[in-house]
C-alpha cells in the first residue's frame, strides 16, 4: 500500500508544481495577482504533498517495511533506530526526497514572507523556485522513484552502508543540502532581476540573509563532511580532492565570492555583472554536483549508482545554464556600473581581486576535475588528477585570499592614501614579519608554512586593530570595557560577524597549515606486550577482544598509550558487518589543542597474538572544528535582525 | 586607467593558466592495464595500474609491512611490492588498482592500494557468513569450539 | 561589448555541456579489455547438471558469457531473469547463454540456479582459471562473442534487457563462417 500511496503523492506533486510554474508565469507576464496566487497555493501544496511523502517513507523505514525497495536496500531488521530515519536520505532516491523537501519548504517561507515586498520580482521568483522543483519532483517520480515495489517481499532488507553509521554522516548531507537548496533563492531574484530589468540593488538586498544563510550551511556541510573522513573513514585525512568533495567545494568557492561582491554593488554601483555572473555560476555548480554524484560519470568513493538520473540532470543543467546565461546577454548593456574603478590600491579592487582568485580556484578545481573525461574524449588516454595537482595550484590561490581578508575590511573606498595604508597595515605588516621570523627561527620547517602562519598573523592583526581602535574610541566616550565591546559588535553586527567569521577561516587555515605541515605517521606489526614509538608518545599493544552489536561484530584491540606523564588506553577496532564482505574499521583517537592521536587497526591474527597498527600523530587538526565554531558564532551575529528597518 | 586593469586582468589569467597546465603534466597519472604496462614500463613515471590479484601470488609479511603480489588482466602479469597493511577489500581472485610507479629493478611499486568497491559486491545475509564471524568471535575469546 | 559578441557568453557553456554529455557514454568503471576484437579463450568445464560445457562446442553461434555468484546482490539477481528471458528468445537465431560461477559452493551456486529457474547451460569454475583468462575483476561480467569466437564486447555490472537486445541483434545478424573441417 505504500510504495502506491507514495508514488501517486509524488506524481500529484509534479504535477502541481508544473501547473504552479505556469501560474507564476502567467502571472508574471499579465500582472494579475490571482495567478499569482494560485502559484503560491500551488507551491504550498507541493510542500504538503512532499512532507506527506516524506513521512511516509521514514514510517516505511521504521516499520521495516520491505515491500518498498528503497527500505529493503538500505535498512535490515538490526538497523538501530536512529539511522532507520537517517538512512531515509542514504542513497539516491531518498536524497532526492529531502533536496526537494527542503526546497518547497523553503518556497513556502520565501512565497510568506515576501509577499508584500517587491511585488515586481515575486511571479519570476515563485516560478523559477517552482520550475526547479518541478524538475526535482520529476527525477522522483520518472527516474528514481523511491517507492518502488519489491515483490515478492525479502524477510530482512539488505541494510544501511554501515559507513553511514555515525552521527556525522546524519548531519553532513542535511547540511550541505540546505546550502545548496539555499542557493536556489538569490538565483530565482537574480532570474527575476534579469525578466523584469530592475537591475539595481533590489534583488540583493532582498535575498542578502538567504545568500549568508545558504554559504553557513553549505561551509557546515564541508567541515562535517571533513570532520566524518577524519573520524570515520580511517586514513587520517580530511579532505582528498575527491571529484564529489570538489563538486561541493566549488559552489562554495563561487557562493563566497557573491557573498563578498554584492557588498561592492551595495556602496559603489559596481560589478553588477560580476554579482548576477556569480549567482548563476554558483547555482549551476550545485545542479553540476548533484550530477557527478548521481549520473556514475566520475568514479569516487561517494558516488550513487547511475542511470537514467545523470542524463535527467544533466539536460536540466544545459537548461538552467543555457536560459540564464542567455538572460544575462539579453540584458548586457543595463549591466554597465555606475561607478568606475579609481584605483589598484582600494577597497573595490581589492574585492575584484577577491572575486578574481575564488573564480580562479573554481576554475582550477573543475578543471583538475572533469581533465580525466577530457583526457579521455580528445586523446583517449585514462588519467586521474589527485591531490598533488589541486594543492600545487590552489595553495597560493588561498593565500592571496588569506591576505585580501587582512586587506579588504581596512582599506579605503576609491582610492587609499599613503596615509590610510600607513594607518591601518604598518603595524599588521610588521606582526607579519616578525611572526615569520619566529616561526622561522623555531623551527616551523617549510616556508609555505611559515608564510601561510605570517598571513594568518597578519590578518589577526588587522581585526584587533579595527576592534581596538573602535572600542577606544567608545571608551572615551565614557563606555565601560564590555559594554563597549558588545555594544560595538551589535551595533555593527554586519562588520563584526564578519570579522568573527574570519577569524573564524583562519583558524580553520591554523589547522591546516599544521597538519599539512607537521603530522606523522608510521605503520608497525606488534606482538603481545610489545610497544611502538612516535613523536614521544609509545604505544603497547596488550590484548584483542570480541563483542556483538546489534548488527554488527566487533573486534577490538586495546593499546597503551604513554607520553612519558600520563597513560591511557585506546580501542581501534574492526566491525563486521554480515551484509558486507569486508569489514570496516572503527578507528580510535585522542584530541588536543596541539595534536590528536590517531590509531587504525589493521590485520590482526587471530588467536590474538599479533596486531598491526597505523599509527599517526597530527598536528592542530583540532583547530579546524574550532574554527568552523567560532564561524557558526560569526555567522550567527552577522544575521541579527537590523536595528533600524530598511527603508 | 581601463587599459591597466585589463592588462592586470590577463596577466593573471596568464599565471593562472600556466600554473594549471604545470600542475597537470606533473600530476597527471595514467591509468594502465598489466598489458599496456607490460608492453613498456616507463621507470619513475607515475602510473595507476588495474587488474586482478592473480591467485597463488599474494605475500603478507606482517613484521616487516612486506607485501607482494601480482596484477593480472588474463594476458601479462606485473610483480607489485608495496610496504603498509593491504586494504580491507583486497584479496586473491578480486579486483584491485594500485598507484605508484615502476622499478628499475623490475616489479611496481605501489604506493596506494585501492580495492575495487562497487554495490555489485555485496552479499545477501546468509548463514555462512554469520558462522565465519561467530567462529572468529569464539577464536578471539578463546572460547571452546 | 558589440550586440553579437555578448552571446559568446552562453554560448561558451556550450562544450562544456557537450563534454559532459559524451562523458555519459564512457563507462569509468570499464577499464578497457585488452580481449576485445581478440578470440575469446578456450574453456572446457562440467556443467551443474553434469554434461560437458566447452566454448568450442558452441561455434558458429552467437556466445553470451555471463560470470556471477550467488552472493552477488542485487546485481546479479537483477541480471538472471533477463539472461534466462534472452536465452529463451534468442536460442532460436544461434545465441547460445551460458553461465560461469565463480568465487562461490556448490550447494549456493544451485540454489541460485533453482530459484531463478535457469535453463541455459551453467558451470563452476574451479580455481577460477577461467576467469583468470578472460580478465575478470568482480561479479558480474558479460562477454558478447560472435560466431567467429572473438569477443565484441564486455559488459561490466548487471546485464539490462536494452543491452542484451543490442549486442546480441548485432551479432546475430553476422553471417557463420563455413564449417571448417570439424
Amino acid at each position: 500500500m505504500i510504495p502506491e500511496l507514495g508514488q501517486g503523492t509524488l506524481f500529484v506533486a509534479l504535477g502541481l508544481a508544473v501547473l504552479g510554474t505556469g501560474l507564476a508565469v502567467a502571472g508574471g507576464r499579465t500582472g494579475r495577482t490571482a495567478l499569482v496566487e494560485s502559484a503560491q497555493h500551488a507551491a504550498l501544496g507541493v510542500f504538503a504533498l512532499l512532507t506527506a511523502a516524506f513521512v511516509l517513507l521514514v514510517y516505511a523505514f521504521l516499520t521495516f517495511d520491505f515491500s518498498v525497495r528503497y527500505v529493503a536496500h538500505n535498512t535490515n531488521l538490526g538497523t538501530p533506530f536512529w539511522y532507520r530515519i537517517t538512512g531515509v536520505w542514504g542513497a539516491l532516491e531518498g536524497s532526492l526526497v529531502l533536496w526537494a523537501w527542503m526546497l518547497a519548504l523553503y518556497t513556502v517561507v520565501v512565497a510568506a514572507r515576501h509577499r508584500e515586498r517587491a511585488r515586481v520580482f515575486h511571479p519570476w521568483v515563485l516560478a523559477t523556485l517552482l520550475g526547479v522543483l518541478a524538475f526535482f519532483v520529476s527525477v522522483m517520480t520518472l527516474a528514481a522513484p523511491p517507492f518502488t515495489r519489491l515483490a515478492p517481499v525479502p524477510a530482512d532488507g539488505r541494510g544501511l552502508n554501515p559507513l553511514l553509521e555515525d552521527t556525522g554522516m546524519i548531519t553532513h548531507p542535511v547540511a550541505l543540502y540546505l546550502g545548496f537548496t539555499g542557493f536556489t533563492v538569490p538565483f530565482a531574484y537574480a532570474v527575476a532581476a534579469l525578466v523584469t530589468g530592475r537591475l539595481g540593488d533590489d534583488w540583493i538586498q532582498l535575498t542578502r540573509r538567504w545568500t549568508l544563510t545558504a554559504w553557513y550551511f553549505l561551509s557546515l556541510g564541508l567541515l562535517i563532511g571533513g570532520w566524518w573522513s577524519y573520524h570515520v573513514l580511517g586514513w587520517g585525512g580530511y579532505w582528498a580532492w575527491d571529484p564529489v568533495e570538489n563538486a561541493a567545494f566549488m559552489p562554495w568557492l563561487t557562493g563566497t565570492a557573491f557573498l563578498h561582491s554584492i557588498m561592492i554593488q551595495e556602496r559603489r554601483r559596481m560589478l553588477k555583472l560580476w554579482n548576477l555572473a556569480l549567482v548563476i555560476l554558483t547555482f549551476s555548480l550545485t545542479l553540476f554536483g548533484t550530477f557527478l554524484t548521481r549520473s556514475g560519470v566520475i568514479a569516487s568513493v561517494h558516488a550513487f549508482t547511475q542511470g537514467a538520473v545523470g542524463a535527467f540532470f544533466l539536460g536540466f543543467l544545459a537548461l538552467v545554464v543555457l536560459l540564464s546565461l542567455g538572460l544575462l546577454a539579453w540584458r548586457w548593456d543595463a549591466l554597465r556600473a555606475q561607478g568606475e574603478l579609481d584605483s589598484v590600491v582600494s577597497r573595490e579592487s581589492a574585492f575584484l581581486l577577491n572575486n578574481l582568485l575564488l573564480v580562479g580556484a573554481t576554475f582550477t578545481v573543475f578543471f583538475g576535475t572533469i581533465f580525466p573525461l577530457l583526457s579521455e574524449a580528445l586523446r583517449g588516454v585514462k588519467v586521474s588528477v589527485g591531490a598533488p595537482f589541486f594543492n600545487q595550484v590552489n595553495v597560493p590561490l588561498f593565500l592571496g585570499l588569506i591576505f585580501l581578508m587582512g586587506v579588504g575590511p581596512l582599506i579605503a573606498w576609491r582610492r587609499a592614501s599613503l596615509d590610510n595604508l600607513r594607518r591601518n597595515f604598518l603595524g599588521p605588516v610588521a606582526a607579519g614579519v616578525v611572526a615569520a621570523a619566529v616561526f622561522h627561527r623555531l623551527g616551523a620547517g617549510s616556508a609555505l608554512a611559515v608564510l601561510a602562519l605570517a598571513l594568518t598573523v597578519f590578518v589577526a592583526a588587522t581585526i584587533a586593530l579595527d576592534i581596538g581602535r573602535a572600542t577606544r574610541a567608545r571608551l572615551r566616550m565614557g563606555e565601560r570595557l564590555p559594554a563597549a565591546v558588545l555594544g560595538l559588535l551589535v551595533r555593527h553586527h554586519r562588520r563584526y560577524g564578519g570579522f568573527i567569521v574570519h577569524l573564524g577561516v583562519l583558524l580553520v587555515a591554523v589547522g591546516v597549515t599544521g597538519s599539512q605541515a607537521w603530522s606523522v605517521q608510521t605503520e608497525a606489526t606488534l606482538e603481545r606486550g610489545q610497544a611502538a614509538e612516535l613523536a614521544g608518545y609509545r604505544f603497547r599493544f596488550d590484548r584483542l577482544d570480541a563483542a556483538e552489536a546489534s548488527n554488527h561484530f566487533k573486534v577490538i584491540a586495546t593499546f597503551s598509550v604513554s607520553n612519558g606523564r600520563s597513560t591511557g588506553a585506546m580501542h581501534p577496532a574492526k566491525k563486521f558487518y554480515p551484509q558486507e564482505t569486508t569489514p570496516i574499521a572503527a578507528v580510535d583517537y585522542r584530541t588536543g589543542l596541539v595534536e590528536d592521536v590517531y590509531l587504525v587497526l589493521g590485520d590482526f591474527a587471530r588467536d590474538g597474538s599479533r596486531a598491526t597498527v597505523k599509527i599517526q600523530v597530527n598536528r592542530l587538526v583540532t583547530w579546524i572544528w574550532i574554527g568552523g565554531a567560532v564561524l557558526t558564532l560569526g555567522t550567527a551575529l552577522a544575521l541579527l535582525p537590523e536595528r533600524r528597518k530598511a527603508a | 586607467m581601463k587599459k591597466k586593469f585589463v592588462v592586470g586582468g590577463l596577466v593573471i589569467l596568464g599565471a593562472l593558466g600556466y600554473l594549471v597546465y604545470a600542475g597537470l603534466t606533473q600530476s597527471a597519472v595514467y591509468f594502465v592495464t598489466p598489458s599496456e604496462l607490460a608492453a613498456g614500463p616507463v621507470p619513475g613515471k607515475a602510473y595507476r595500474l588495474g587488474g586482478l590479484v592473480a591467485p597463488g601470488t599474494l605475500e603478507w609479511h606482517p613484521r616487516t609491512l612486506d607485501l607482494r603480489f601480482a596484477l593480472t588482466d588474463g594476458k601479462s602479469t606485473v610483480p607489485v611490492r608495496h610496504r603498509g597493511t593491504p586494504p580491507d577489500l583486497f584479496a586473491e581472485g578480486r579486483g584491485a588498482v594500485v598507484e605508484g610507479a615502476w622499478t628499475a629493478e623490475g616489479y611496481f611499486r605501489a604506493q596506494q592500494i585501492f580495492a575495487k568497491h562497487s554495490e555489485e559486491y555485496q552479499a545477501p545475509p546468509s548463514e555462512a557468513h554469520r558462522a565465519g564471524y561467530e567462529e572468529l568471535l569464539r577464536t578471539l575469546r578463546g572460547e571452546p569450539r | 561589448m558589440s550586440r553579437l559578441l555578448r552571446w559568446l557568453v552562453p554560448l561558451a557553456a556550450v562544450p562544456v555541456l557537450a563534454l559532459l554529455a559524451y562523458a555519459f557514454r564512457l563507462d569509468p568503471r570499464e577499464v578497457p579489455s585488452p580481449l576485445l576484437g581478440r578470440p575469446a579463450p578456450a574453456f572446457a568445464l562440467t556443467a551443474f547438471d553434469g554434461r560437458p560445457l566447452s566454448l568450442a562446442e558452441h561455434r558458429g553461434r552467437v556466445v553470451v558469457v555471463n560470470f556471477w555468484a550467488s552472493w552477488c546482490f542485487p546485481a546479479c539477481y537483477e541480471e538472471a531473469p533477463v539472461l534466462e528471458e534472452g536465452w529463451r528468445r534468442w536460442q532460436e537465431q544461434g545465441v547460445t547463454v551460458v553461465g560461469i560461477n565463480i568465487q562461490d559452493t556448490e550447494d549456493r551456486a544451485r540454489k541460485f540456479l533453482a530459484d531463478f529457474g535457469l535453463t541455459f547451460p551453467n558451470a563452476p569454475d574451479p580455481g577460477g582459471r577461467v576467469s583468470i583468462e578472460y580478465g575478470v575483476y568482480g561479479v558480474p561480467e558479460t562477454f558478447f562473442i560472435d560466431r567467429r569466437g572473438y569477443i565484441r564486447h564486455k559488459h561490466v555490472g548487471a546485464v539490462t534487457e536494452a543491452v542484451f537486445r543490442e549486442q546480441v541483434e548485432r551479432l546475430a545478424r553476422e553471417p557463420a563462417p563455413p564449417a571448417a573441417g570439424t
